[in-house]
């Protein structure tokens, strides 16, 4: 793990990664701190100031309705962060435990789960969600739950193929032979050969929930007003382009670096780690 | 007197990495005559397969490597010549081929075997039609016994047994009348039996064409059998030489002594474990009478 | 050809299983929302009598199973219900809006194999030189914004600032052509109207290359992964060795090796744009399925919503049973099994 880390910090680009995470989870954990405006992020107006370009103290202009740019731009970030946490959190168990069943226990057992997976997996990420999202209420509990829908197949099928293969090695069919149980070589012996790969997906994951979860409130489906959020920043300055660029350009850009900096990450670790794509 | 097929001299190798270099050659020097054919024998990683590499001029391209020393091909100076020029002795006519360890891993999977055959016949005839490769081919798989010509050209390798993709390996290999061939390992992927057969008929083939053949292996049966001289290479560096008979019969060196008493008596098998002695396996080059460089290229 | 009928019908076979449990799971997710759906429907002005005739004859009042049993075999002739927003059947409404969406995605995809697999092979030939980085870091680039930002900063470069290309819709005022296949690039060209068909290019060319970004990233790299992995083979050593010239050894003997992992995801890929596409017609004003399937998910309109999801899943399938024969097409160890079993 600490072997890891010193090989992350000496790659020239897993070190931008690093220092771009670094910066995105630093500035969302003090927010409070180093916003000029930490009173934009709610339903504030001052419109002596509205829809300025970038400017001291504004340093990325102001929206419309003359809030901070900067401001709304660190705390989205915050909620960008909690939600991938949150939905890795739940998702990751569910597939993983789905995938493992399924791999392990073959029969009418995998049968069943893997066209359940399948149903989840043929429907586009982004409709799967979106359809969640429309019927429920836009919230940010809700949009958590949409996007955890849509995002434990991917681990079943990563945690199924692996299992699928590893459950004829030696270790496992000694594991049977002394009669460990079931769940034991499943979670004990099984599940330990897929953290490699499942880490790694987490990594770039994080970045892609973030970018699944902006564009759904870009579309309208995510977290509401006044909550700043990256995506629906970008869909109301779309509106106003090309005269008020930055309104766009910030959050779009700040979608970009954050999701780049797990990227980059992501990348190394697999070929650390040596897991196939 | 004409120039050895190939000569190498005084051969370096090694391997820059981010904690140094690592030499993986420390100067060896060997040569084959016209139609001889010679053994170079060691253990893995003593260096055997990288020298072979670099004979073809495959390894000189690489960033990393450290290369120094001659290697001469028919008089020609290889480190003198363009990356094309290298590039050009490699499979064309009257020039270098290379058979390998693992008959079926080495044909590409996704071709049947005349789509390759076709592309090493084109290196010798760039604009062959298919017609004439076709031709071409089926001769050459007929020169290693191969019995349906035709049907193997429309197969895949993983449609073929082992000792078959070898035979195609070596009609390949020889297609275009190579001056040296190269056999790294040739069949130690196949089991003991077929391995003998198709090395016979390699050798068969390559008297008959008087080609010159560099053998690498750590299989001292096989190399009793089908070399003429031996070269024993120990850690990158080339411990002993002799006639195949002189130095099977009447080992010097200590490292040759241990590789031969090592040596099950059975033909085929690899090296069993041979214990690491460093201090005695790295006393200097023992030449027997009359076969050391100086005196054999006089 | 019979065992190629035999997997295709196989394909086909899992696919429709499939396509049900969507079908169920989207019915199921439209059943279990709080609220009334008629009632949301007809708004809260509407009578108590309107409401309950709605729920009559949305047969919301029976049973799940039997509500799903009707809308199977609404379904089985074709129909989608009646939408609750246009007033009309869903499936005219998807018939107009999807060829839209369809060329743009097609495009794209085009664009994500011309551009990616060439990129992808590129960087692996000169892996570990500084085109390799290059392409590698431009590649994580496309694959690390979504497409709508791509949409936004691609439309503020090149239409308003360089004014290259148009701003928005697939086709510009001043021309027109009848509508026969919703296909613009179809029509224009059924029409003879070749100034209309190269504009119909010029409004497409953005909005589906931003659409495309994150795909060509994709089998970039996949490509490039996959084709590392193969230069290690002895097979691609073998070639090395006989002195096969370099680019052929990249463009047939290590490439076609590794585009057969690769294909699988890459038809992912190419599905997922089916719902990327959204993002993109929503920044160009694309009059594509998008706008309709926003509005009827903000309007929580159920038979649109389950209509709409199921024709893009049964896209999606169909996307990935096209992959599969391809992929068993250049695998000969596929293809030869299924003549031999």
């Amino acid at each position: 793990m600490k072997k890891t880390l010193v090989i992350l910090t000496r790659n020239p680009l897993s070190l931008i990664g690093l220092i771009l995470v670094g910066i995105v989870v630093l500035s969302a954990l003090f927010a409070d701190v180093i916003t000029p405006f930490p009173a934009h992020v709610g339903a504030v107006v001052d419109f002596a100031n509205f829809n300025q370009p970038p400017h001291w103290p504004n340093i990325f202009g102001t929206d419309l309705v003359g809030r901070d740019l900067f401001t709304r731009v660190v705390y989205a970030y915050r909620i960008s962060l909690i939600l991938g946490i949150v939905v890795l959190a739940i998702a990751v168990p569910i597939g993983v435990a789905i995938g493992l069943a399924a791999g392990y226990l073959g029969g009418w057992t995998e049968y069943l789960l893997m066209r359940l997976t399948d149903v989840f997996l043929s429907i586009p990420p982004l409709v799967l969600a979106m359809s969640i999202m429309g019927l429920l209420q836009p919230t940010l509990t809700n949009g958590m739950i949409a996007v955890t829908a849509m995002w434990w197949p991917w681990y079943t099928r990563l945690v199924y193929n692996i299992a699928r293969s590893e459950k004829e090695e030696g270790y496992v069919l000694a594991a049977e032979v002394i009669g460990a149980s079931k769940l034991h070589i499943m979670f004990r012996e099984i599940l330990p050969n897929c953290v490699p790969s499942i880490i790694t997906k987490m990594t770039l994951d994080f970045g892609f929930v973030i970018l699944i979860a902006s564009s759904l409130s870009f579309l309208g489906l995510g977290v509401q007003p006044p909550t700043p959020d990256l995506g629906s920043m970008v869909a109301e300055g779309a509106k106003y382009l090309p005269d008020s660029w930055w309104l766009t350009v910030f959050p779009g850009l700040a979608i970009l670096i954050a999701v780049f900096g797990f990227n980059l990450i992501g990348d190394a670790l697999r070929e650390i780690l040596g897991v196939d794509q | 007197m004409t120039n050895p097929t190939l000569r190498i001299d005084d051969l370096r190798l090694g391997f820059k990495t981010w904690s140094g270099t690592i030499d993986v050659l420390h100067g060896i020097s060997l040569h084959i005559r016209k139609g001889e054919r010679v053994a170079l024998v060691g253990e893995s990683g003593s260096g055997k397969s990288v020298t072979a590499r670099i004979v073809l001029g495959m390894l000189q391209q690489l960033k990393s490597a450290r290369i120094s020393g001659t290697v001469e091909f028919e008089g020609i100076n290889l480190e003198t010549l363009k990356p094309a020029s290298r590039h050009a002795l490699r499979g064309t006519a009257m020039s270098m081929s290379m058979i390998f360890q693992d008959p079926t891993s080495s044909l590409n999977p996704v071709y049947p075997i005349f789509t390759l055959f076709r592309e090493v016949l084109q290196r010798a005839e760039p604009g062959i039609d298919t017609e004439t490769a076709r031709r071409k081919a089926i001769a050459a798989l007929a020169d290693v016994a191969i019995n349906e010509p035709e049907r193997v050209l429309e197969s895949y390798a993983f449609q073929l047994s082992g000792g078959m993709n070898q035979r195609v390996m070596i009609a390949m290999a020889l297609a275009n009348n190579p001056a040296l061939l190269l056999a790294d390992e040739p069949g130690t992927a196949l089991d003991v039996t077929v391995q003998a057969q198709t090395l016979r008929l390699m050798s068969e083939l390559v008297e008959k064409h008087q080609t010159s053949v560099l053998f690498i292996s750590h299989n001292l049966g096989v190399v009793r059998e089908f070399a003429d001289r031996v070269y024993v290479i120990y850690k990158g560096n080339i411990v002993e030489q002799g006639p195949t008979a002189g130095l099977f019969d009447n080992p010097q060196h200590p490292y040759t002594r241990a590789l031969l008493s090592a040596v099950p008596r059975i033909t085929g098998g690899g090296i069993p474990d041979i214990e690491d002695d460093p201090a005695q396996f790295l006393a200097p080059l023992f030449a027997h009478q009359g076969y050391s460089e100086k005196e054999l290229l006089k | 050809m019979s065992p190629f009928f035999r997997l295709l019908a196989k394909r086909l076979g899992t696919s429709l299983i499939v396509l049900i449990g969507v079908s169920l799971l989207i019915f199921a997710i439209a059943r279990v929302i709080p609220g009334d759906p008629a009632r949301i429907a007809l708004g809260p002005n509407a009578t108590a009598e309107a409401v309950l005739a709605l729920r009559e004859k949305l047969h919301l009042d029976a049973s799940f199973l039997t509500q799903y049993g009707y809308f199977l075999a609404d379904l089985a002739r074709g129909d989608l219900g009646i939408s609750l927003y246009t007033n009309r059947p869903v499936m005219t409404d998807i018939a107009q809006f999807l060829p839209a969406t369809l060329e743009l995605v097609l495009v794209s995809g085009l664009m994500m194999v011309a551009i990616g697999l060439p990129l992808g092979i590129l960087s692996a030939r000169r892996r570990g030189t500084w085109v390799d980085h290059t392409i590698r870091l431009v590649t994580m680039l496309g694959v690390s914004a979504p497409a709508f930002v791509w949409a936004v900063v691609l439309m503020l470069a090149f239409s308003y600032f360089l004014k290259i290309f148009p701003i928005a819709g697939r086709l510009s005022d001043s021309i027109t052509v009848p509508s026969m296949t919703g296909f613009m690039l179809i029509d224009t060209l059924l029409a003879g109207n070749l100034r209309a068909f190269a504009d119909a290019v010029w409004h497409l060319i953005l909005p589906a290359f931003a659409l495309a970004l994150s795909g060509i990233g994709q089998a970039a790299r996949l490509v490039r992964s996959n084709m590392v992995e193969t230069y290690e083979r002895p097979y691609i050593e073998m070639a090395e060795a006989y002195g096969f010239p370099e680019k052929r050894i990249a463009r047939r003997y290590a490439f076609r090796p590794s585009l057969i992992p690769s294909l699988t995801i890459i038809g992912l890929d190419f599905a997922a744009m089916l719902g990327s596409a959204f993002l993109v017609e929503a920044v160009y004003a694309w009059p594509g399925l998008s706008r309709y399937g926003v509005a009827v998910i903000l309007r929580k309109d159920l038979n649109a919503i389950v209509g709409t999801v199921l024709i893009i899943s049964a896209m999606f399938l169909i996307v990935n049973i096209i992959v599969d024969i391809l992929v068993s097409i250049i695998n000969p160890r596929i293809r030869l099994s299924q003549r031999a079993s």
